[in-house]
């Protein structure tokens, strides 16, 4: 009996955060409303939204209520995943809505497109030449969202429960400063900031504004979603790739990093394992992709050049945005791609993959064991490594951490390939398009239509939202979530038996 | 919000830690120094401030606290002479507005406050409730038996 | 001279003979129960064992009456304490503590502690052996008294070029003899020193590393 109020009490903490951010994101479902005065025509469509935006906003608004008393009470850190997990469940099937009611989709294709959004994907099964524009924009709207993180949204409230516990279960631990509200304003700051910045350039080298906007979205939270069917490959265009690649580049950038930036402090930022990452593994990779295969494909040097570095950054970044399609590439080519997204972004980004930290790390845990077979048995060797402005000594609960996430990435990877296969795809099609959803990439070589088989559509839903999450709040909210259920059912049968 | 602190707290004991805890939920930036790490276990799962691992006696380590940007300063590791050599150091050389240690000898407190340290004595103020305790208990004795 | 020396292991002990044999009356504070033991057997010092932080033992030391103080914990903050105690409530007029971190040597000193710092001076020692092979301590004369030092004049010495009049030497120093080119010159307050040049000085143990500071220009 006590168990179970004292279920019911964490539960009520975690609902009223919940409904904190279900009213916010209720909000954010509002925003596509802003094109009506461009799209007047569009106003018989706002329903769409208004309607499922409403709903998430009065749901929000009641859990709120109903907890109020709750509120104040500290979050443990699986609290703060379970509300995570909730959190975005509902988020997503509440986006799904619009889909559904103005482009005819069905569930699995709704859902499909809400998480490839909102995990900053970018894969995509919406015909854009047909779609209004306001889903167009939520689209956008939603990677935006996602890249910031329910965390970063829930904090923007002048009122309502500090993150912590939700700010590391959607892997954005790392706080820019030592409170982590200010931490949150500042990264909705900077991120702003990208926005305008982005847009801006975007519209110096040509682009509608309506295309800016949404291509910005879309860049800095490492997206890939765009209003053209070609994407950024609609324009062939250097000056639109110029401006594209530092957008992906800064969108892929932890905001720790960008934060040490702003201040200057470039010391740290040189140091920062993950920029040592991008700085060998980007020429080195847009080097291979261009000499072996661009050279021979693409007419003149100049253009083979252009797509070699774009669609690497494009993939290392996991953006998503293409200038070519992949039906010509090579397989050195394609595998390359492959890698590059799934060894991913800077961690506490809007980036996903395995992440560069993580790389890095494995990378030096080699060096170190070569050095340490090389060193006397008794001398010491402690492990430093930098992050952002702290050194850190690797201990073996880091290794440890590492290692069975990679190996969870992994074998995830495998078993979806298995199961894409499964569905009739060729084992480049499956290694390429499973890689990009799992690693919250978006490129893809054309697996993803509304026509796909539901089982592979599903295993690519999932895929990307355990990639975003990183999978152990998936798993260990689900485990929790059962494992709470039984017990409040189990003293409620208690009760009625006895 | 608009008054939000910048606090740092030497030692993360029971006190050190106690403090942190409340004082990162109220929404202050806190940064909590001690020379133990597994004494940040302490600190609760809300808490959002920094922890900084070192020997609070080492400037280089009040240094990678910022600690000049500091508006609170506390002490309260389990050493007096920790806490009034840190608290000098804070408020002398680093020159934090708002500086109080703690000091479990209430014959060392009196030396500090000539130095213009303010400093908590827990032993003296305990002293005091249960002598308190004790002149009220006895009044309260007096009254049953008159 | 009263002498208290708080901190423990050898260079305690050391010290305190040191000073002993110097004529100093010397007090030890240490908490080790078993060193003070040993100390108490082999000097001929008062060995206090207890805090010497606990102004009850300072007390018991006699502190009231100590010249000077000397804290040589491995601790700083319990050097500092202990100074600050000794001047401010016992009113010892030098109070010195060694400063474990060097960073904190100039940390007391702005807090109005004298401080030193070990390794301050063996890093020196290690890094400057040019000035080291410049300064040679020749004779102790009149049993420890007066010392007399020899100094070569580097280029980059503050007193270099300078006229002896204009140099400002701390009282009871003098500079007895300069040596050019291997000719001796007893100089007057109108001698220029020149780079190169060596000086031989005259000083009293008080004045000599201050009078050393002035012809080197070295920071402690």
């Amino acid at each position: 009996m006590r168990e179970k109020e004292y279920l019911k009490q964490r539960y009520a903490a975690i609902l009223s955060s919940v409904g904190m951010i279900l009213v916010l994101v209720g909000l954010v479902m509002l925003t596509p409303l802003l094109v009506l005065p461009a799209y007047p025509g569009e106003a018989k469509n706002a329903w769409a939204f208004a309607l499922p935006a409403c709903s998430l906003g009065l749901a929000g608004l009641w859990l709120k209520k109903l907890f109020r008393a709750a509120s104040q009470r500290a979050l443990s850190i699986q609290e703060g995943g379970m509300i995570v997990f909730i959190s975005w469940i509902v988020a997503v099937v509440f986006s799904a809505l619009p889909f559904m009611f103005l482009l005819g989709h069905t569930f699995s294709q709704a859902v499909f497109e809400a998480v490839s959004g909102w995990t900053t994907t970018g894969l995509s099964m919406v015909d854009v030449t047909k779609a209004s524009p306001m889903i167009l924009l939520w689209r956008s709207i939603t990677q935006l969202a996602g890249g910031a993180g329910l965390a970063v949204i829930m904090m923007s409230a002048i009122v309502g429960p500090t993150g912590v516990g939700i700010s590391i279960a959607e892997g954005r631990g790392d706080q820019l400063v030592p409170q982590v509200r200010q931490s949150a304003r500042l990264v909705l700051i900077i991120y702003a900031g990208y926005a305008v910045v982005g847009t801006l350039s975007y519209r110096a080298v040509g682009m509608s504004f309506f295309d800016a906007v949404n291509h910005t979205f879309a860049a800095i939270s490492t997206g890939g979603f765009s209003t053209h069917a070609e994407s950024i490959g609609y324009w062939d265009s250097p000056a639109v790739e110029g401006v594209s690649i530092p957008l992906m580049l800064i969108g892929n950038m932890s905001f720790v990093t960008a934060w040490s930036l702003l201040r200057g402090r470039f010391r740290f930022v040189i140091r920062n394992g993950e920029v040592r990452v991008m700085a060998v593994l980007m020429p080195l990779s847009a080097l291979a992709v261009l000499i072996f295969t661009c050279q021979s494909i693409y007419p003149g040097l100049e253009k083979a050049t252009r797509v070699a570095a774009f669609e690497t950054i494009s993939a290392l970044t996991t953006t998503g945005f293409q200038t070519v399609g992949y039906g010509n590439w090579n397989d050195l080519g394609i595998f390359i791609l492959i890698l590059l997204m799934l060894i991913g972004g800077g961690t506490c980004s809007t980036a996903g993959g395995v992440k560069q930290f993580r790389v890095y790390l494995l990378w030096k845990l080699l060096v170190w064991d070569i050095a340490r077979a090389l060193l006397p048995r008794s001398v010491i060797m402690e492990r430093p490594i930098w992050e952002d402005d702290r050194r850190v000594f690797v201990d073996d609960a880091r290794v440890r951490q590492v290692g069975v996430f990679v190996f969870l990435y992994s074998a995830t990877y495998l078993l979806g390939v298995l199961l894409m296969c499964g569905c009739g795809y060729t084992l480049k099609e499956a290694l390429f398009e499973f890689a990009s959803a799992l690693s919250n990439s978006g490129l893809s070589v054309g697996v993803v239509s509304p026509q796909m088989p539901g089982t592979a559509m599903w295993a690519l839903t999932l895929s990307m939202f355990l990639g975003r999450l990183e999978f152990l709040v998936v798993i260990t909210s689900l485990i929790k979530l059962v494992g709470d259920g039984r017990r409040l059912m189990a003293s409620t049968s208690k009760q009625k038996g006895g | 919000m608009s008054n939000s602190l910048y606090i740092v707290i030497v030692g993360c004991g029971r006190l050190g830690s106690h403090l942190a805890n409340q004082l990162s939920r109220v929404g202050h930036s806190v940064v909590v120094i001690d020379r133990d790490e597994s004494t940040f276990n302490d600190l609760s799962s809300d808490f959002s401030g920094f922890r900084v691992e070192g020997d609070a006696t080492q400037v280089t380590v009040l240094k990678e606290a910022k600690l000049k940007r500091a508006d609170v300063f506390f002490a309260t590791t389990h050493e007096d002479n920790v806490n009034l050599m840190v608290a000098q150091i804070a408020r002398k050389i680093f020159n934090v507005p708002h500086v109080l240690a703690r000091v479990f000898d209430p014959r060392r407190q009196q030396v500090f406050d000539r130095l213009g340290i303010e400093t908590i004595c827990p032993t003296s103020v305990a002293a005091e409730m249960f002598l308190l305790a004790v002149a009220s208990g006895r009044a309260a004795k007096e009254e049953i038996q008159p | 001279m009263k002498v208290l020396i708080i901190g423990g292991g050898k260079t305690l002990y050391f010290l305190c003979r040191n000073f002993t044999a110097k004529g100093y009356e010397v007090v030890l504070i240490s908490r080790n129960q078993e060193e003070c033991v040993q100390l108490a057997r082999r000097l001929t010092a008062t060995v206090v064992c207890g805090d010497g932080s606990d102004p009850a033992i300072l007390k018991e030391a006699g502190a009231m009456g100590a010249d000077v103080v000397l804290a040589i914990t491995p601790d700083d903050q319990d050097n500092l304490v202990i100074c600050q105690l000794a001047s401010l409530q016992f009113g010892v007029p030098r109070a010195v503590a060694l400063a474990n971190d060097p960073d904190n040597a100039e940390i007391f000193q702005k807090l109005g502690v004298s401080a030193f710092s070990a390794t301050h001076i063996v890093s020196s020692l290690i890094e400057q052996r040019a000035s080291l092979e410049q300064i040679t301590n020749l004779f102790p004369v009149a049993e420890g008294k007066v010392n007399v030092t020899e100094i070569a004049l580097d280029a980059g010495f503050p007193v270099a070029g300078k006229l002896l009049k204009e140099i400002g030497l701390p009282e009871n120093a003098l500079v007895a003899v300069v040596i050019r080119d291997n000719q001796p010159i007893v100089p007057r307050g109108a001698t220029r020193l020149q780079a190169g040049d060596r000086v031989v000085l005259i000083t009293l143990p008080e004045n000599h590393g201050p009078v050393l500071k002035v012809f080197t220009g070295e920071e402690k």
